[in-house]
């Protein structure tokens, strides 16, 4: 099976339960929506499919194969990426070494090439120049500006070449002339072929962007569809309305 | 800017032992070219990683001990006894970075903390193969007829030596491809992992190969000083004085831990000459933390550079924006 498969995906944080018992499967080449309250496990979840944090129990299968509590750095080879609720970029280095930090090494020998290998900087530049920060690459990551950082988060991500990408709140915190363009890369690379799971609490975008929306509640998926069954589904409503 | 550096302090390295006037100032030389070797040491796991160890005395004792006990009780050659050593302190390096670099930020430090302690009461005990409290004394690996000025010259030009190789790796390392993973891990280790980074073996790679050189560099001097002492070779301060230097000159500058090593080096004996053996200069060097942390976090190397930037020609005071990037913002 193509596609990323999650079941059972449990993780308790103390006393909560962060994701419960959570199954659900993602198709291959779709733009996926997960939406759900504050709280109700959606960054939790994308942590244990990446490796970052170990799921309690429940299993991650991706193209068929068994991913669960893999390093994350193994997962990432695999072809899954991911940004951060909160935008995270290396802020000392530049945002070229940004993405020459995405290259995988290969052999021993080749962790000892140069890390600006003209190739590698051709390729990083073509992502920066794709998100539209191609003027910037010699500017520390820590001088750029929130939406920026953004950008570069997204093309780091593109760096290490992953067909499914998870993004987390990507139109959180960004002004809406640069939401429409984080909207536009998202579709052109899915037209490439990549996958996409994106936590979303603009409802704007998750309406314009997807082809299949995930409800969460309280750690675990309540109701999934095209948007606008979603929209309309009285669990979703209740959910959301706190019922 | 780099080349000019490198040419300048080759020829200061050469040229040093006849420069200097006494056994005196060239004994002075040696111990700041030790300091040199044990901060650049230090910065491989220090400066690439921002893993902060000050039990690296740990690496540098181990690298005396094993020179030492080699040739006493093994009968090698010093200079056989010197990397072989060094090799020996690399292997047991891996396990003991595998625990430690598990834990980040304060955890790692106080763990460095503890290696160096067990190490210190481990010599200290055992004294029926390291001589115990008593120390241990090393033989000069030259001969009786090199007098004491010799010596010293011969110890200046071998830690000169060790500490262009030291140098080279690192150079090499910081352009690398290795060496990005590395500085990403410094930067936001999750971030890394998330991106690809074998974090754990690149911290581990990093840790043997500063273990490894710091090693080197306690061996060294171990034939030079011909004794060793279990107090001062497993000694938090030791370990604080490479982080203090390495701070100083700059952890992410090829040349920032030798610049803070000729630094408090050159303050230390200078007190030490000056006023005699006291704790005065742990209160300077207390001070001097301060001053590095408060007012030139970057260390000095960076805000030379700074600095120079600023006072070249043609400069806007502040980064320009253009219309396009203020309508991005
Ligand atoms: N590292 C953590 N330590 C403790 N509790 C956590 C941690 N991460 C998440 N949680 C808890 O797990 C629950 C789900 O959080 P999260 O996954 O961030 O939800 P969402 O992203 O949907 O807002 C919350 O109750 C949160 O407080
Ligand atoms: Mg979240």
């Amino acid at each position: 099976m193509t596609g990323l498969r999650v079941e059972g995906l449990t993780k308790s944080y103390g006393g909560v339960r962060a994701v419960d018992d959570a199954t659900v499967t993602f198709q291959h080449g779709r733009i996926n929506a997960l939406i759900g309250p504050n709280g109700s496990g959606k960054t939790t979840f994308f942590n244990c499919v990446t490796g970052m944090v170990k799921p309690d129990a429940g299993t991650v299968t991706y193209h068929g194969r068994d991913i669960t509590g893999r390093p994350a750095h193994k997962i990432a080879h695999a072809g899954i990426g991911r940004s951060f609720q909160l935008c995270r970029v290396f802020p000392r280095l530049t945002a070229v070494e940004n993405l020459l930090a995405a290259v995988r090494p290969g052999s021993v020998l080749r962790a000892l090439a140069p890390a600006r290998r003209k190739s590698d900087v051709d390729r990083a530049m073509a992502l920066l120049t794709r998100v539209g920060i191609e003027h910037l690459a010699e500017v520390e990551a820590r001088d750029l500006s929130y939406g920026q950082q953004k950008l570069l988060e997204l093309a780091g991500v593109l760096m290490a070449e992953p067909d499914t990408i998870l993004l987390d709140e990507p139109a959180g915190g960004v002004n809406p002339a640069l939401v429409e363009r984080i909207g536009e890369l998202v579709r052109s690379l899915n037209a490439e072929g990549r996958t996409f799971l994106i936590v979303e609490h603009n409802m704007d975008v998750v309406m314009s962007l997807s082809d299949h929306v995930v409800v969460f509640d309280r750690g675990r998926p309540i109701a999934s569809g095209p948007p606008d069954a979603v929209r309309a589904d009285p669990l979703v409503l209740a959910a959301y309305l706190g019922g | 800017m780099k080349a000019v550096g490198l040419v300048v302090l080759a020829a200061f390295l050469v040229a040093f032992p006849s420069l200097a006037s006494d056994p005196f100032v060239l004994s002075v030389g040696v111990v700041i070219a030790s300091y040199a070797v044990l901060a650049t040491g230090w910065n491989f796991v220090g400066g690439f990683t921002g893993y902060i160890s000050l039990g690296h005395a740990a690496y540098s004792g181990l690298g005396g001990y094993a020179t030492g006990l080699l040739i006493l009780r093994a009968g090698l050659n010093p200079w056989v006894a010197l990397v072989v050593g060094a090799l020996v302190v690399a292997v047991l390096a891996v396990p003991v970075g595998i625990a430690a670099l598990r834990v980040r930020g304060a955890s790692f430090v106080i763990v460095s903390i503890a290696v160096v302690l067990v190490l210190l009461l481990v010599f200290q005990s055992w004294g029926s193969v390291t001589g115990g409290s008593d120390g241990l004394r090393v033989p000069r690996p030259f001969d009786a007829d090199v007098l004491r000025p010799e010596q010293h010259q011969r110890f200046f030009h071998l830690h000169a030596v060790l500490l262009g190789v030291m140098l080279l790796c690192w150079w090499v390392i910081d352009r690398s491809r290795f060496g990005m993973g590395l500085k990403a891990i410094r930067e936001d280790e999750d971030k890394a992992r998330s991106l690809g980074v074998p974090t754990v073996r690149y911290k581990l790679a990093a840790f043997v190969v500063s273990a490894f050189f710091t090693a080197l560099g306690g061996g060294l001097y171990a034939l030079w000083f011909g004794f060793l002492d279990p107090i001062f070779q497993f000694s938090i301060l030791v370990g604080s004085n490479m982080v203090l230097m390495s701070l100083l000159g700059g952890v992410r500058s090829l040349f920032g831990p030798l610049v803070g090593a000729v630094v408090v080096g050159y303050a230390t004996e200078f007190s030490k000459a000056q006023y005699g053996d006291t704790q005065l200069h742990l209160v300077a060097m207390g001070v001097l933390l301060a001053v590095v942390v408060l007012f030139l976090p970057d260390g000095i190397i960076p805000a030379l550079r700074g600095l120079v930037a600023r006072l070249r020609p043609g400069q806007a005071s502040i980064r320009e924006v253009t219309q396009e990037e203020l309508v991005r913002r």
